[in-house]
């Protein structure tokens, strides 16, 4: 009798390109990096998701090295209102659209970010919930101040920077945004993990992971993943179905919920 | 046991939502108010996006107020042909309804509206309800009769064409104030995301003067088709009718208003009344409240560009961090 064989482990579900090995490369850091899961299936008993980046940081410089993951989800704009005090009654401001921001976005480091690089770094690479390029594009107009031409000004003047911290404020309270400071543990020498933990809330479509490795405040070497958040089954049948053909959707919900008034009521008469 | 809405796209607790649908469909056939002014504060409140939960509950409403209607037939206490008559007026008040919100929505003040409009329309009604019924509960307790209705029905009442018959209302007037009547609520409930029964049922009551037996049944009937049409009208534009949501909701609201309405018949009318105005004044208390109080949040997230619009979006204090 043939014993079985164990089938193979699964291979993991999304790894970035190995390092290409030569001569000039071997004194350089690099990172490998791959996903416990590239696709996250939301289906009625979906209640958030959590999985693992783990990866590898071949380090062959005395120089220690830091690990920052930064995970990407779709851009939503954001529409935000301001209240205002008028004549003792609280009202809303005109709404301002955000763009550029993301509806998820999460950071985890080895040590709080900006420890890790300057300001200029991880301005230019987008790294942080501080360094996102959200803007609020209709508000801007170009002037010319002191003879300069072309300045770019914002119709929210001095306030724009509190707006700003808004959109990332609401973001963090809905968990849709976090960073942790220590969280790209190092179980190994050069072997890293960091926790992903997406909300019920998370936008559905395609995020990006970066993970960046830095040594001496400069970024030395990036990983690519990608990962899938998508409805399927019976939430991606019914979430078709309402967006395809909306008004036979409506039509059937008013049918279903004066069918089962009508159904009630018979069930009750009975007795 | 939790469970994931694909159109709200949260994940909520189903026992839970069963027991709300529950209490708001005993409250509806109770009082016959459609309910949905008790409802959407509290689905907002456990994190359902206000655009879903005021499209959804609506079929809600017309499920229980169906099940109340056939209760309330059974014991002859509807009027079809006035019911009609104020349903169309509804329809039409509805889609200018419609417009009226996406305008508001556009200039970023719905919220207000909709506050100032619960406080005003809420308060008033539910302190006239309370002053009257109360006032006669107290006569009927010293053995006072009933001053004498020295109020007669208004002229104009009369004076318009279009008379027709309303047999079980007790009523020959014109077909034009129920009509206009109808307009109004279909104007207010799509602003406010409500049936409006807490509107139609005073207004039947003290300016048709309909038979007060058949006052709660008819307007559970105008409610159906109001919200019935408001319903395929948020589906068919904006996609924010979540079926899973408004199945559970209504799975405990049918159960619920069939104990309303067999209980209802037990209770005096002006007793009812007091506590339907009570409830009333409360909510429209708390809802202008938030005109008032300073909020924790100044900045609040307005429902965005790329999500669908709401046709009514229910104000409630505490809900920043959901919007």
């Amino acid at each position: 009798m043939i014993p079985a064989v164990p089938p193979p482990p699964d291979p993991p579900a999304a790894v970035s390109e190995a390092p290409e090995r030569s001569a000039a490369t071997e004194r350089e850091v690099r990172v490998a990096a791959a996903l416990t899961d590239a696709e996250v299936r939301i289906d009625t008993g979906f209640s958030g998701a959590s999985m693992i980046i783990y990866g590898a940081v071949f380090n062959p410089t005395d120089a220690p090295a830091d690990v920052v993951v930064v995970v990407r989800g779709p851009d939503q704009p954001v529409r935000l209102i301001r209240k205002q005090r008028v004549l003792g009654v609280w009202l809303n401001s005109r709404p301002v659209l955000f763009e550029g921001a993301p509806g998820f976005y999460m950071t985890a480091s080895t040590r709080p970010l900006s420890d890790v690089a300057d300001f200029g770094s991880l301005r230019r690479l987008g790294v942080g919930v501080d360094h996102l390029q959200i803007d609020a594009p209709a508000e801007a107009r170009s002037v010319t101040r002191y003879g300069v031409r072309d300045v770019v000004i914002s119709r929210l003047g001095e306030d724009y920077l509190d707006w700003r911290r808004a959109v990332i404020r609401l973001k963090q309270t809905a968990n849709l945004y976090s960073s942790d400071d220590d969280g790209v543990t190092f179980v190994d020498r050069g072997l890293f993990r960091a926790e992903l933990e997406l909300p019920t809330t998370a936008p559905t479509g395609r995020y990006h992971a970066e993970v960046w490795v830095f040594q001496e405040g400069e970024p030395v070497g990036v990983s690519n993943l990608t990962l899938r958040v998508e409805k399927v089954g019976f939430e991606r049948a019914i979430y078709d179905f309402a967006h395809q053909r909306p008004w036979l959707y409506g039509i059937l919900c008013v049918m279903l919920a004066s069918a089962t008034g009508l159904g009630a009521s018979r069930v009750f008469k009975r007795r | 046991m939790d469970i994931y809405l694909p159109i709200a796209e949260v994940s909520v607790n189903a026992p839970l939502l069963i027991l709300l649908g529950a209490a708001v469909g005993f409250i509806s056939g109770l009082f016959g108010i459609g309910g949905g002014f008790l409802m959407a504060p509290v689905l907002v409140f456990m994190g359902i996006p206000p655009t879903v939960a005021v499209a959804s509950q609506a079929s809600h409403v017309v499920a229980s107020s169906t099940s109340g209607v056939v209760s309330y037939g059974a014991q002859k206490a509807v009027d079809y042909k006035m019911g009609g008559v104020m349903a169309i007026g509804g329809v039409a008040g509805a889609f200018v309804g419609v417009e009226i919100f996406r305008y508001l929505r556009l200039l970023g003040q719905a919220d207000l509206v909709v506050a100032v409009a619960y406080l005003l329309l809420l308060g008033t009604i539910g302190a006239l309800m309370l002053n009257e019924s109360l006032g006669q509960i107290i006569r009927r307790r010293q053995g006072l009769p009933n001053p004498p209705r020295t109020q007669r029905r208004p002229m104009w009442l009369y004076g318009l064409p279009w008379r027709m018959r309303f047999p079980r209302s007790g009523l020959y007037i014109s077909a034009i104030p129920p009509l206009g009547l109808g307009v109004c609520v279909g104007i207010l409930s799509a602003i406010m995301g409500v049936g409006g029964g807490f509107i139609l049922v005073p207004a039947m009551l003290y300016v048709l003067r309909m038979k007060a037996s058949v006052v709660v049944g008819t307007s559970l009937l105008q409610i159906i088709i109001t919200t019935g049409v408001t319903t395929v009208l948020q589906a068919g534009r904006n996609q924010t009718v979540d079926i899973v949501l408004s199945t559970l909701l209504l799975v405990g609201g049918v159960i619920g208003a069939q104990y309303g309405a067999k209980l209802s018949g037990r209770f005096r009318a002006e007793e009812l009344r007091a506590v339907l105005g009570l409830l009333v004044l409360l909510v429209g208390i708390q809802m202008g409240l938030e005109l008032f109080v300073r909020p924790d949040e100044m900045f609040q997230l307005a429902p965005g560009v790329d999500q669908p619009e709401p046709i009514a979006e229910v104000a409630v204090p505490d809900d920043e961090d959901v919007r």
